[in-house]
């Protein structure tokens, strides 16, 4: 899993690339909660994004909760199949703001 | 072996024409397995007639109960054993799981509800979501997590 950060106005993207899971998920939380601290608005692009277990879902969750209790924005596009599905079965699908693109992301 | 799953309705399970297979893993502990074991369970789960998005769905739960077994079993130990038994039959995948590390916490298994957004417990829902049978034993001195998937039509998941 590899990660790259890019700054939009108003927005750091945080581009993220292969398989999120046990191993891989600390070090996802890790990038995703420092990006966060700089940034008003977190957008996470999943678009190479190939896997993702409920590790990689908690971490989401958790910097959710934290981007809402710094009254911060974090916004996913680009999910895939996968993603989708792994969110549907977990049933968090609806406390995301998931956007297609990354136009529509910065636009949330 | 191949690491891309091939989806190609067309293509019958000819595998399981020519009856049932078995392997077994024995792996590290080690989460950097992980990867390795899914392109096994999702090609074996291909092959033998299940459609894409099921593939996908077994392929997560075992990935699911292998990481349970290392974060709670082992206690993140990267040096323990974990064997992990593969029988494909004529109407379903079967996978078991033994370790020797600690015991779960029976409470565990019924999962955490998932109408609020709690960090951990997901792991237990996915699997019991997903696969059709789930049984824990605890045996001599290790663990054994056994987990089925019936091919459509073969069985309602009861």
């Amino acid at each position: 899993m590899k990660t790259a950060t890019r700054e939009q106005p108003g927005t750091t993207i945080v581009d993220v690339t292969g398989d999120i899971d046990m191993g891989t998920s600390p070090g996802f939380r890790k990038t995703l909660l420092d990006s966060l601290k700089h940034t008003a608005r977190l957008a996470v692009n999943m678009r190479e994004v190939r896997y993702v277990d409920s590790s990689g879902i908690a971490s989401l969750v958790e910097v959710l909760k934290e981007a809402r209790n710094k009254h911060k924005m974090l916004v996913l596009f680009g999910l895939n199949t996968t993603v989708h599905e792994v969110l549907q079965l977990t049933r968090l699908a609806t406390i995301f703001e998931i956007r297609e693109t990354e136009e529509e992301a910065l636009q949330a | 072996m191949s690491c891309e799953k091939r989806s190609d309705a067309n293509r019958p399970a000819a595998a399981r024409t020519g009856g049932p297979l078995a392997f077994r893993m024995k792996m590290a502990s080690d989460p950097r397995l992980l990867p390795v074991v899914r392109s096994t369970v999702a090609e074996l789960a291909s092959v033998w007639g299940f459609e894409d998005e099921q593939c996908r769905c077994i392929t997560l739960a075992v990935d699911e109960a292998l990481s349970n077994v290392m974060r709670h079993a082992y206690q993140n130990r990267c040096d323990q054993e974990i064997e992990l038994n593969c029988q494909a039959h004529s109407n379903c995948l079967e996978f078991s799981f033994v370790d020797r590390g600690e015991a779960p916490d029976p409470s565990r298994f019924c999962a955490q509800p998932l109408d609020d957004a709690a960090l951990g417990g997901r792991g237990t829902h996915l699997i019991r979501e997903i696969m059709d049978e789930v049984l824990y034993e605890r045996l001599p001195g290790a663990n054994r997590l056994s987990l089925k998937k019936y091919l459509p039509g073969a069985k309602s998941k009861g």
